[in-house]
């Protein structure tokens, strides 16, 4: 599964239907998808989405043909070298993909990864970065 | 039954010692009790790993020709600090380079130095008839340098608080990135495998005593700065030879939005030299309780929701007030052990002794706060009368509130004084060009606020970091009790 970051510029928002509009897009296409987060912001209005790798670009293009905005996001690398298994970014995963070992060790799941990004600039080593 | 320094180390020397490290000492003493343990165990080795801001390392570079006396110095741009003779100087680990504050420091360096990497010395100098030289640029390795003595004032805190934000936002803070709403938190240290933990009177670790540091031999040269053995809260005076220490076991570290530190390696042995001392080194982590903290509060005192021990935090949550947090170390765990570890082969391959401490470490200080001899100002001192609009009064009564008054920020109430926005010059100005006429279409309803009693440089980093400039002031019950703005603050 891949995630994209969808979003809405507040100016396109006019009414309360339009809050639903990304989901209805999509749901045109038959394609069954998970909203990883939902958030609305000063700028607009935020989904991240976890879609089925093969629809990416079917998805990405009825969107943007409706003005919506849509980003691929990555999920995180940790880079073991640089790490000091302190601890840092554990408290911040909320799906547990960074995690201690029983042995004390940070360990990194990337299939549990849902690229919210937030553990990236609480890495006092610079170890954790965003997959292109 | 007692053992004497002197017993201990010929077990050592002979390789007869038996030593534990103090996370097997707990098996030990709960299976055989601790009378057994003591005449067993020779040695329980401790460890710590984590951020140790008060920290750094004398350098003596030698002479140049013509010689120099600094009066600045950088080391890969790092300012570090000269008020020593003409070319020693000291680089603290919590020194940021300048220009990219939350990248590089002190402790990057120190890491690096100590990797053999080649570093780039800057320096200049006023100039004297003696030292004439008025700049140098040049690169040095950890071999050129005569001395590099690490030589940390306040290490190896005996436990930590927990840190929690109680705020609607994200904090940075050296306690890590705390998430709004008690999202997380933070906690720092080893628990039983803490050095001072395993000591608490201080019977075994005092002045002179040998320790493991940085990955080499380094000594307790006194207690740390801030030293509060009454509350718990012992910490150490360290120093030794930078140059035969390890980059695995130094490590510098930064802090986004917060700054730069250096993780530094820790690891004191205890002998066992009688039961008592046995018992203590079988601490386990449920004894050792800690105050979590609302880091939210930027003050001096800030206020303590609950209590917990090392034990649940290893597990990685708390609980406040039945809600449960998930929480995590700043410190490592996995390297404290690998330090306990490490410095255990070392005497049980005799190439480390143990030794009588030249002087015992004091019980009794305390950590008292700063004399402040000015005071402190306060919200409440500097705020002045908020010019009021009721919520469902007309664009234009507000607007010529502004003219008349001469301000920019109008502060909308309800009828009993209730805070419900805010509107600036600029919304008025705004409403004109967009053709809007509700007043309830351009307030501000989520406003930023302060309070009477915080302090003023509390509420202009607000401003500053919300790019504002006035903040209504209100009171617990929400009614509006004053106004302050950049103007005021000037």
């Amino acid at each position: 599964m891949a995630i994209i970051n969808v979003s809405i510029p507040f100016r396109l928002i006019k009414q309360i239907e339009d809050y639903s509009r990304i989901v209805n897009e999509i749901l045109k296409h038959n394609i069954s998808f998970n909203i990883l987060k939902f958030s609305t912001t000063s700028s607009g209005i935020n989904l991240l989405l976890e879609v089925p790798e093969d629809k990416t670009k079917e998805i990405t293009e009825t969107l943007r043909s409706n003005d919506i905005q849509v980003d691929k996001k990555g999920r995180v690398i940790l880079d073991e070298d640089k790490c000091i298994h302190c601890g840092s970014c554990i408290s911040l995963c909320p799906t547990d993909a960074l995690h201690f070992t029983n042995k004390d060790k940070v360990e990194f799941y990337g299939n549990k990864c849902i690229g919210c990004l937030i553990c990236q600039d609480a890495c006092p080593r610079g170890a954790i970065s965003e997959s292109k | 039954m007692t053992k004497t320094y002197k017993e201990i180390n010929q077990k050592i020397k002979s390789g007869d010692a038996v030593v534990v490290t103090a996370e097997e000492m707990i098996d030990i003493v709960e299976e055989s009790g601790s009378k057994v343990a003591a005449e067993e165990v020779d040695v329980v080795t401790t460890g710590t790993f984590g951020p140790m801001c008060s920290s750094g390392a004398f350098l003596n570079f030698g002479h140049s020709d013509p010689p120099i006396k600094f009066d600045h110095l950088w080391l890969n741009e790092v300012h570090a600090y000269h008020g020593n003779a003409a070319v020693d100087c000291y680089l603290g680990v919590t020194r940021k380079l300048d220009k990219r504050p939350y990248e590089y420091g002190g402790g990057n360096v120190i890491e690096e130095l100590v990797s053999g990497k080649e570093i780039r010395l800057r320096g200049i100098s006023d100039t004297t008839d003696c030292y004439p030289l008025s700049e140098v640029d040049t690169y040095i390795t950890i071999d050129d340098l005569n001395q590099a003595i690490l030589c940390n004032p306040r290490n190896v805190y005996q436990k930590y608080d927990v840190a929690v934000n109680s705020t609607d936002r994200t904090l940075y803070t050296y306690m890590g990135k705390l998430l709004p709403n008690f999202g997380n938190a933070h906690y720092s240290g080893s628990g039983c495998l803490n050095p001072l933990a395993n000591d608490p009177d201080f019977e075994t670790i005092g002045i002179g005593t040998r320790i493991f540091l940085g990955g080499g031999v380094g000594y307790i040269i006194g207690h740390g700065t801030q030293h509060n053995p009454k509350n718990g809260m012992g910490t150490l005076f360290v120093k030794g030879n930078l140059k035969q220490m390890s980059p695995e076991y130094l490590r510098g570290v930064n802090y986004e939005k917060y700054g730069t530190s250096m993780f530094c390696g820790v690891g004191i042995p205890i002998p066992i030299l009688n039961e008592g001392i046995a018992k203590k080194t079988a601490i386990k982590d449920e004894e050792i309780t800690t105050e979590i903290v609302d880091y939210g509060i930027p003050r001096r005192d800030r206020p303590v929701l609950g209590k917990t021990n090392y034990k649940d935090l290893k597990k990685g949550f708390i609980n406040i007030n039945g809600k449960e947090i998930k929480c995590s170390s700043m410190s490592s765990l996995y390297y404290a052990r690998k330090i306990a570890n490490e410095l255990k082969e070392w005497i049980e391959e005799g190439k480390f002794l143990l030794n009588h401490p030249a002087e015992s470490l004091p019980t009794d200080t305390e950590f008292h706060p700063m004399r402040q001899t000015s005071e402190i100002e306060f919200v409440k001192d500097l705020k002045r009368e908020a010019v009021i609009c009721y919520h469902d009064c007309d664009i234009k009564v507000v607007a010529e509130k502004i003219i008349n008054q001469n301000i920019n920020h109008i502060i909308i109430t309800d009828r009993h004084n209730k805070l419900k926005g805010i509107v600036t010059s600029f919304d008025i100005t705004k409403a004109v060009a967009n053709n809007e006429k509700k007043l309830n279409d351009i307030i501000t309803k989520k406003v930023i606020t302060t309070t009477d009693n915080e302090p003023v440089d509390v509420a202009t980093r607000r401003m500053k970091k919300h790019e504002i400039s006035a903040l209504p002031v209100i009171d617990d019950k929400n009614n509006v009790v004053g106004i302050i703005s950049a103007e005021e603050l000037m």
